[in-house]
């Protein structure tokens, strides 16, 4: 038998891949899946596990690397939700042609519009066509299984299809339940080890490939193939969760899952967490006599519709409200709704039908809330031919900051943690840029922060926030708007490193090489902070952080950080200057300089600023500008800038400090031995004398 | 097909909302954060230089310049620390707040 544990969603979907002995993790982090990976990475830092893990730079590359591990013969996994979907969408397209039994994590968050992170299926419907198995899980008991049944599914040899694990974010991912975690051996005994197909890629143990690509005349054709394959799948699933269900005693398996459906003259459909209150609600109901009852789709795809006809017919349902945190906009109808009211045309005697919308943007869908919406369903009850959406509102009311700033280009009071690095490198940039200057923000901590005083900011210019990969092509565009229309605007990018270094470096080398005349800041707090502290290209050798546990296996990031300067220098722009917070006479004539640049139409001026970060370098936050300093006075963060072509360092101290001064400040080095800090101290000596080398010299 | 709101919770709100959301640049503004704070900076004004170190590196800007020396915006104040901890003549205790 298993242990009983409290675990988060998340985590549960760890235990998951962990128990289903995944080989092949890669995934990019995005708020709320992002502690799936991380916990993945300790179990394998800690030797729990046995897996390759992957850190590609952004989730277009995470869910190619997962799917190409699993078309070459490895259990892949991979993990991702909201914009990272979104950015992911053409691999996701691409990835049930290969045949190939990926299984995905999806912590269900708000894709686009309006941001939040928090959970509605907008970001796994527009998915819905591609040929992915979905599932969707209510429980965090249930993300776990699901990932073990999800792998059992699409790896059946009468399947061979990618599939989704679905659950809601923050609501599951981030809540805490009692997990029964199974054990290995039992898992073992029901997943069998991943299997080498004829398709698979695998010159040494298959003869044959997928053929990527097919003549028009057989497309059709192909889908009707495919199309079958999916309805197999559902025979499939009934059979192997049925299965799971009798081995490892849980009531977890079907198509969809019904609840006191028995004589129910109105039924609410509903997918995910939310059943829980609509069970409650249910109960409460059926003690007052309504005779109502509850289908939860456990999948969405494939479609269940012989369960829901079933249903519908043996008990002569009249009503049915169908509730999602969905809406396919210009039908005025979710997806299930629409699906709903499709499968139900085969009948006879149609149901009624009211399609509620609900907790969008995360919203909380109440018990309260449900009953209101069965109250509405009993009003249907005298009529006939009902189909009729509502949304379920829970208004607030919009009030104005309690205290204001006029004509201020910055106002104190964001969410920003207490002594923040790039909080004090903002106030500085926005004091030097001035009102006349548009903001672009990719996500980041300070762009997270931006929005948190509904409907107000902190910042007194206007900011647009950017897709993550395209920062530098929202800025060019912006720019070209105002040079069109002969307006004279600073158009600055505030960038994380992840930006600057992962995820964003195709769309600002491109920038860069096109002299588009833009300012980049890139403040490095050398992690992806706002998700919580992972590795990202500039994080230090050698550094903690949640993607790279120091461990029985794993002894913090194995790589060095990228040379993001030498990177610039080699796209040959006006200016890049590195920067510290902590030297602000520098820091500001550096901005100053950009500007300048930018106001020429020179081309790109790039401004690298360290920005100590005291929750995720793990240091106390009275440091900040301490340790700052202490960066460049060790050699670590040397002040430098490239000012048309001619290299200058700003600050040569005669001699440079330890660096175990530095170090040793920060919790995040705190595994590191005297051998580590010596191997540290010999890349920064070589690297110094580099850098007095190339003092004054002319780069290109 | 009808299409209407079932407004739930808080049934008396009947506020009308814009269909898009703006943000003024002429007038921000932020809530304080002084609930955030455990200890409080209290500057000795006797031992003060006006460096103005101080106010260079509060990462919020909650420290002006006066006659007198510095003046902390309390409100807006996290107790972070940076000031005192940067103060060149320890010039600024922090006091842990009650």
């Amino acid at each position: 038998m298993g242990k009983l544990d409290l675990l988060s969603g998340n985590k549960a979907v760890a235990y998951g891949a962990k128990l289903s002995r995944v080989q092949v993790i890669s995934a990019y982090p995005i708020t709320p899946q992002t502690p799936i990976v991380e916990y993945l990475a300790e179990f394998i830092a800690n030797g729990e596990l046995d897996a390759e893990y992957i850190y590609p730079e952004g989730e277009h590359s995470a869910i190619a690397a997962a799917l190409a591990a699993t078309i070459g013969g490895a259990r892949g996994f991979t993990a991702t939700c909201a914009q990272g979907l979104g950015y992911a969408f053409e691999v996701v397209a691409q990835a049930p042609a290969y045949r190939a039994p990926l299984v995905m994590g999806v912590a269900n968050r708000t894709l686009g519009w309006y941001w939040s992170v928090a959970s509605d299926y907008s970001d796994s419907m527009p998915t819905r066509d591609l040929g992915w198995i979905q599932f969707y899980a209510e429980s965090c008991q249930e993300a776990l299984d699901g990932v073990i049944q999800m792998y059992r599914i699409t790896e059946d040899e009468r399947v061979l299809l990618p599939g989704m694990v679905c659950l809601d974010g923050f609501h599951l991912s981030h809540s805490s339940e009692p997990v029964d975690i199974p054990d290995q051996d039992e898992v073992d005994e029901y997943l069998p080890p991943r299997k080498i197909y004829k398709h698979t890629t695998d010159p040494t143990e298959s003869e044959s490939y997928v053929y990527p690509s097919l003549p028009v005349s057989l497309h059709t054709t192909y889908r009707k193939i495919f199309e079958n394959a999916m309805q197999r799948t559902k025979d499939v699933i009934r059979e192997v969760t049925k299965e799971f269900s009798e081995r490892f005693e849980r009531d977890t398996h079907g198509l969809v899952e019904e609840y006191h459906t028995d004589g129910a003259e109105l039924l609410l459909i509903t997918m995910g967490s939310m059943s829980t209150a609509a069970k409650r609600a249910v109960d409460r109901l059926r003690d007052r006599g309504v005779k109502v009852g509850l289908v939860r789709m456990r999948f969405f795809r494939p479609f269940p519709s012989e369960e829901i006809l079933r249903i519908v017919e043996k008990n002569g349902v009249k009503a049915i409200g169908i509730v999602n945190r969905a809406i396919s906009h210009g039908t005025s109808m979710d997806p299930l709704g629409a699906e709903v009211a499709a499968t139900l045309y085969e009948l006879k005697n149609r149901p009624n039908i009211i399609n509620f919308i609900a907790g969008m943007g995360g919203g909380d869908v109440s018990i309260r809330d449900f009953e209101s919406m069965v109250n509405k369903l009993t009003n249907t009850l005298n009529k006939e031919n009902v189909r009729e959406t509502m949304y379920v509102e829970h208004p607030i009311k919009i009030e104005t900051p309690s205290v204001k700033f006029s004509d201020a280009a910055y106002c104190p009071g964001s969410q920003l943690c207490a002594g923040c690095g790039a909080t004090l490198a903002m106030r500085h940039i926005l004091k030097i840029l001035g009102k006349n200057s548009v903001l672009v923000f990719p996500p980041n901590c300070v762009s997270a922060s931006l929005a948190m005083h509904f409907p107000s900011s902190w910042m007194g210019v206007p900011y647009v926030l950017a897709n993550y990969a395209a920062a530098a092509a929202y800025a060019r565009g912006l720019q070209r708007a105002y040079k069109y229309r002969g307006k004279k605007v600073y158009v600055t990018v505030i960038a994380g490193d992840g930006c600057t270094a992962d995820i964003g470096l195709q769309s600002l080398s491109s920038a860069a090489e096109s002299n588009e005349p833009i300012i980049w800041i890139n403040y490095d707090n050398e992690a992806y902070m706002n998700t919580g502290i992972q590795r990202s290209g500039t994080t230090p050798l050698n550094a903690w952080t949640t993607t790279t546990p120091a461990g029985v296996k794993w002894h913090g990031k194995k790589e060095e950080p990228k040379d993001m300067i030498s990177i610039m220098i080699a796209h040959r722009i006006p200016y890049i200057a590195t920067a510290s917070p902590s030297f602000l006479r520098d820091f500001e004539s550096k901005i100053k300089k950009a500007m300048k640049v930018v106001e020429k139409a020179e081309g790109l001026a790039y401004i690298h600023i360290q920005s100590p970060c005291p929750t995720g370098w793990r240091f106390p936050e009275s440091k900040t500008v301490e340790i700052g300093r202490l960066a460049t006075l060790t050699g670590v963060w040397p002040l430098l800038e490239v000012d048309h072509g001619t290299f200058k360092l700003n600050l040569k101290p005669r001699k440079l400090k330890p660096v175990a001064e530095y170090i040793k400040l920060q919790g995040r080095f705190r595994h590191l031995n005297d051998e580590d800090i010596a191997m540290i101290q010999k890349f920064i000596n070589k690297r110094w004398e580099k850098l007095l080398e190339l003092d004054g010299k002319i780069m290109w | 097909m009808r299409i209407s709101g079932l407004r739930c919770w808080k049934m008396g709100n009947r506020e009308e909302y814009p269909e898009i959301i703006t943000i003024s640049t002429k007038e921000i503004g932020s809530e304080p954060v002084a609930h955030w704070r455990v200890v409080k900076p209290v500057i000795k004004y006797e031992t003060c230089i006006k460096c103005w170190v101080c106010v260079q590196y509060c990462p919020e800007g909650v420290i002006k310049e006066s006659e007198k020396g510095p003046i902390i915006d309390y409100r807006f104040c996290k107790g972070c620390a940076i000031c005192a901890n940067e103060c060149p003549v320890n010039a600024i205790k922090m006091v842990r707040e009650v």
